[in-house]
């Protein structure tokens, strides 16, 4: 708690909190991440699940950097967000599930990654993705929609 | 006017403003939505304007299931959180930008359609000159300002 209200005391949350404009830009900013990183990961899983089966299953793993874009944009956006205003985040329960399903997302996501590397990704170009893919692809789906449910749940928890 | 008044006054409008639920799940799923949409359609725009050359321009119709839903999503949640406080959010001059923006893009979304998605043997027939490309580039600007408009109804007039 201590740890907290330090951050709360920190320059970055004083000029949040006194720019009246920086709280609002720094929020749009994470929705725009948000889109760049649920919209690809949607993608991608979706892609792995059989949806668009038109486009080539590689070209559309390779949308993961866009995902890692978002991904980055929204750390540093939500780490702003939460220095703002890390007294009132830290002990919210909706928050706290949210960073737990981000654990989730992130250890299915190193599943994922692994078992593809395990695989030597043949299934990738054969677009003949195994039963555990499409497994990791479902949970991946699950757990970014719980992180934006979460998310946006804060602000009434 | 009489009809705002009236609209909130609604038992559905009373529900989303006043139920613990209501307000955060709608805009839950608005967010969803949201990232649905603005995936899909942005991967196409991007196709458009040369990203990803190996994905096939008429597959892309493939994207548009999403893209729908997303938008249907939104209409419907978007709707219902309107009723909530329809007065003030008409009078808004962000959530008219908004829904300018909306308009904009859907219209793009049209027109661009047109252009893509005529194929013969699954094989688009029209090239993609600098006019489609505008269209898409246009596109990119017009929804990415309209998620950003969203964002800041609660924040400006």
């Amino acid at each position: 708690m201590e740890f907290l209200a330090w951050l709360e005391s920190t320059a970055i949350a004083n000029a949040i909190r006194t720019i009246p404009w920086l709280y609002p830009a720094i929020e749009t900013g994470h929705y725009i991440g948000l889109s760049f990183l649920v919209g690809g990961i949607m993608l991608i899983d979706l892609r792995v699940l059989g949806f668009a089966r038109r486009l080539p299953l590689k070209t559309m793993i390779g949308l993961l950097p866009f995902v890692w874009a978002g991904f980055i944009i929204n750390v540093l956006t939500g780490s702003l967000l939460f220095i703002y205003g890390a007294t009132n985040f830290g002990p919210n329960t909706a928050f706290q599930i949210k960073m737990g399903f981000m654990i989730l997302a992130g250890l299915n996501a190193f599943a994922f990654d692994f078992t593809v590397r395990r695989s030597d990704g043949a299934w990738i170009a054969l677009d003949h993705p195994p039963k555990v893919a499409k497994g990791f692809a479902t949970l991946s789906l699950l757990f970014w929609l719980c992180v934006v449910t979460t998310g946006r749940w804060m602000a009434y928890l | 006017m009489a009809f705002l008044e009236w609209l909130q006054g609604t038992w559905v409008g009373v529900l989303v403003a006043e139920s613990l639920w209501g307000y955060p799940l709608l805009e839950t799923i608005h967010t969803i939505g949201m990232a649905m949409l603005v995936g899909a359609l942005g991967l196409i725009n991007l196709r458009v304007l040369g990203y990803k050359p190996d994905l096939p321009l008429v597959g892309t119709r493939d994207l548009l299931p999403l893209a729908w839903t997303g938008f249907t999503l939104n209409a419907i949640s978007g709707s219902l959180l309107f009723t909530s406080d329809a007065v003030y959010f008409f009078e808004s001059y962000t959530f008219r930008i908004k829904i300018g923006l909306i308009i904009l893009g859907g219209i793009n979304a049209a027109l661009l359609g047109r252009r893509i998605f005529r194929e013969a043997a699954g094989v688009s027939v029209v090239a993609v000159d600098a006019g489609t490309k505008m269209i898409a580039a246009s596109s990119l600007v017009f929804w990415i300002a309209a998620v950003c408009a969203g964002r800041l109804i609660a924040y400006l007039p």
